[in-house]
C-alpha cells in the first residue's frame, strides 16, 4: 500500500483527559478511509492531529512530511461544525475559499458538485442546513486537494443531498482523492469506505473493511419475529434446532441463513403461532459498533432485538441489509 | 503575487461581510457623528473659562479620530477573531497558505478603509459644524501615516484581546474597558495640565498619546510650531510591534 497519511503512537491529552491514547494507522493513496466512534472517542481530534491543526505527541506523516509542512494545496478540510462567513453567498464563499490557494477549481463546477447552482447567490445564513453544509463541503474540496478530511460531513443534509454527496465522494475516490471521514452515519461509513476504524477512548480498538468488521464482530444474520404469542414461538423454534430469544413482543431467531427461512416459517405455521412481521436481517457495521464500543440502546429487551429495532429508527437513509419477509396475519 | 491574491481574497471576504451587517455599519459611523455632535456643537468649546473643553475647537480633532481609530479597530477585529474561533474558521484557514499575518493584514487594510472614510466624515463635520479650522499646509499629508499607523496599532491590539477573550461578549467588553479610559487619558479631551502631576508619566504609556500629539501638531500645532516627527516614529515602532504581536497571538491551532 502506497501510504500518504501515517500516524505512529499518537497521544493527546487535554489535562488529564485523554482524547488520543497511542494511535497508529495508515491510509493508502486513493483509499477510503471511515472513522466512527462513540462522541467524545478522540475522532475530531485525531483529525486535527492529522491535519496539524492542533499538537500531539506521536509520529504523523502526511506523503512522508509533517502536517504542518504538507503543501496546503494538496490538502482538502471541513472542520466538525464549521461555519463561514454568514452574509456571503455560496458563489463568494467559494471565490474566496479559492483565492487563499494558488490554484483553484471552476466555483461553477464545484457549486454543481455539490448541488448548489441554483442557490449560488443566496447569502449562507439563508439557506437551509443542509445547503449550508453542502456549501462547506465545497469549500473543502475548492482547491482540488489530493488528501481530503471530512469530520462528520454530511450532518444536517437531507437523504437526497446526501446520497448526491456520497456520489460525489465516490467519484473522487475512484480519481484517486484520498479520503479520510468521520461519520455517525454507519451506512454512509459502510457504503463510502474502503476500510474502517472504530475509536474509543482514544484508542483505535479495530481497524478493517467493512465485511472483516462484520464478519469479525458483527455477530450472524437473523429472523426477527414480531408476536404476541413470543413464548411460544421461540419454544417451538427452539425445539427445532433455532437459536431463539423471546421478548414481550418480538422474537430474535439469530444464525439463520436466507434458506433457513422457509424451514422457520413452517415450524411456526405448524405450531399454530401468529406473527404481525417477520423480518431477516443481515449484521452491518452498525452491529460492529454497537458490539465493540458496548453501547446499547434504551428499551432494549434483548441485545440483538434491540439493534434491529433501532437500526430502522435511528436514520431514515440507514439501509440495514433487512427485508421483511412475510406477514403472518394468514397464519393465525 | 499568490500572497496579495490570498490577501484580496480575505479583504474582499471581511468588506464585504462588514458592509452586509447594516447595524455595525450604522454606529461604525453614528458612534464618532454623535460624538462631534454633542461635544463640538451642542456642549462647544469655552476657551476662557477653563475646565474641560477649554480649548479651541480645532484642539479636539485628535480626539474626534481617536473615536474610531481605537474603538473601531479593538472591536472589529477582536469581535472577528472571537467569530472564527468559534465557528472554526482558524482550523480551516490553519490548512490553506494563508497566513495569520497575511490574515492580519488583510482585516487591517479593511479597517484602514472604514476608518479612513469614517476620519474623513468627523473632519468635515468638526469643521463644518465647529468653528474649528485646519491650516492647510504640507504636513497636513502626514494626517494619512498617522491613521493607518494607528489602525495598524489597534488591529494588532484587537487581535491580542481576540486571543485572550474566550467570546465575542468578552472581546467587547474588554475592549470598552481598555479603550474609554485611553480615550480620555491620552492626551485627546484632557490637556495634561488638567490631570494630576503623578499622571502625565502614565500618559506616555499610552500609545494613543503619539497619534493624538502627532495628529494634533498637523491639523492645529503648525501655528504653535509643533513637531510631529518623534510621535511619527514612536507611532511606527508600535504599530510594528503590535501587528507582530497581534499575528503571533491569532490562533491557528487549538
Amino acid at each position: 500500500m502506497n501510504e500518504v497519511v501515517v500516524a505512529e503512537g499518537v497521544r493527546k491529552a487535554y489535562g488529564e483527559t485523554v482524547a488520543l491514547d497511542g494511535v497508529d494507522l495508515a491510509v493508502g493513496h486513493g483509499e477510503v478511509f471511515g472513522l466512527i466512534g462513540p462522541n467524545g472517542a478522540g475522532k475530531t481530534t485525531l483529525i486535527r492531529a492529522l491535519t496539524g491543526t492542533t499538537p500531539v505527541d506521536g509520529e504523523i506523516q502526511i506523503r512522508g512530511q509533517r502536517p504542518t509542512a504538507v503543501d496546503s494545496d494538496r490538502i482538502g478540510l471541513l472542520p466538525q461544525s464549521f461555519a463561514p462567513p454568514a452574509r456571503l453567498t455560496a458563489r463568494e464563499l467559494l471565490d474566496y475559499y479559492g483565492g487563499l490557494y494558488d490554484s483553484a477549481r471552476e466555483t461553477d463546477a464545484v457549486l454543481s458538485d455539490v448541488g448548489l447552482t441554483e442557490a449560488a447567490d443566496s447569502w449562507y445564513e439563508t439557506l437551509s442546513g443542509g445547503q449550508q453544509r453542502r456549501v462547506c463541503v465545497g469549500i473543502a474540496l475548492v482547491n482540488d486537494p489530493e488528501i481530503l478530511f471530512l469530520d462528520e460531513p454530511t450532518t444536517g443534509i437531507d437523504p437526497a443531498g446526501r446520497r448526491a454527496l456520497w456520489s460525489l465522494l465516490e467519484s473522487l475516490a475512484d480519481g484517486g482523492t484520498t479520503i479520510f471521514l468521520t461519520s455517525h452515519s454507519m451506512a454512509e461509513v459502510e457504503r463510502l469506505s474502503d476500510r474502517v476504524g472504530l475509536l474509543q477512548a482514544g484508542q483505535l480498538v479495530a481497524v478493517g473493511t467493512p465485511l472483516e468488521l462484520i464478519d469479525a464482530h458483527g455477530g450472524a444474520s437473523r429472523l426477527v419475529l414480531e408476536t404476541d404469542e413470543s413464548k411460544r414461538a421461540a419454544a417451538a423454534l427452539t425445539t427445532e434446532g433455532f437459536a431463539a430469544t423471546a421478548s414481550p413482543q418480538e422474537v430474535v431467531v439469530d444464525g439463520v441463513s436466507p434458506i433457513d427461512i422457509g424451514d422457520a416459517v413452517t415450524v411456526l405455521s405448524t405450531a399454530g403461532v401468529g406473527y404481525d412481521s417477520l423480518t431477516w436481517t443481515e449484521p452491518s457495521l452498525e452491529d460492529v459498533y454497537l458490539q465493540l464500543t458496548g453501547e446499547t440502546f434504551e428499551g432494549a429487551m434483548t441485545p440483538g432485538a434491540s439493534v434491529v429495532t433501532e437500526a430502522s429508527q435511528t436514520d431514515a437513509t440507514e439501509e440495514p441489509d433487512a427485508a421483511v419477509v412475510a406477514s403472518g396475519e394468514g397464519h393465525q | 503575487m499568490s500572497r496579495a491574491h490570498r490577501i484580496r481574497a480575505e479583504a474582499v471576504a471581511a468588506w464585504h461581510s462588514f458592509l452586509r451587517r447594516r447595524t455595525a455599519v450604522f454606529f461604525t459611523f453614528f458612534f464618532p457623528v454623535i460624538l462631534v455632535v454633542i461635544f463640538g456643537a451642542l456642549v462647544r468649546t469655552q476657551p476662557t473659562d477653563g475646565g474641560l473643553f477649554a480649548e479651541p475647537a480645532a484642539y479636539y480633532i485628535p480626539g474626534y479620530l481617536a473615536t474610531v481609530v481605537l474603538f473601531t479597530p479593538l472591536s472589529r477585529v477582536g469581535s472577528e477573531i472571537a467569530r472564527h474561533r468559534d465557528d472554526n474558521r482558524f482550523e480551516k484557514l490553519a490548512t490553506t497558505p494563508l497566513s495569520r499575518a497575511e490574515w492580519l493584514f488583510a482585516h487591517t487594510v479593511v479597517n484602514v478603509l472604514i476608518i479612513g472614510v469614517a476620519s474623513l466624515l468627523i473632519l468635515g463635520l468638526v469643521l463644518l459644524l465647529t468653528d474649528a479650522t485646519v491650516p492647510l499646509t504640507g504636513s497636513l499629508a502626514l494626517l494619512v501615516p498617522f491613521i493607518i499607523l494607528a489602525v495598524i496599532l489597534f488591529c494588532g491590539f484587537g487581535a491580542l484581546l481576540g486571543r485572550l477573550a474566550d467570546s465575542q461578549d468578552g472581546v467587547i467588553a474588554a475592549s470598552n474597558t481598555i479603550a474609554l479610559p485611553l480615550l480620555f487619558l491620552s492626551d485627546t479631551f484632557i490637556t495634561l495640565e488638567q490631570l494630576p502631576s503623578w499622571f502625565g508619566p502614565l500618559v506616555e504609556l499610552s500609545p494613543l498619546t503619539y497619534f493624538a500629539r502627532g495628529v494634533r501638531a498637523v491639523t492645529y500645532g503648525p501655528a504653535a510650531g509643533d513637531s510631529y516627527l518623534v510621535e511619527l516614529g514612536i507611532l511606527t515602532l508600535l504599530a510594528v510591534g503590535f501587528f507582530v504581536a497581534g499575528a503571533y497571538a491569532i490562533p491557528r491551532t487549538d
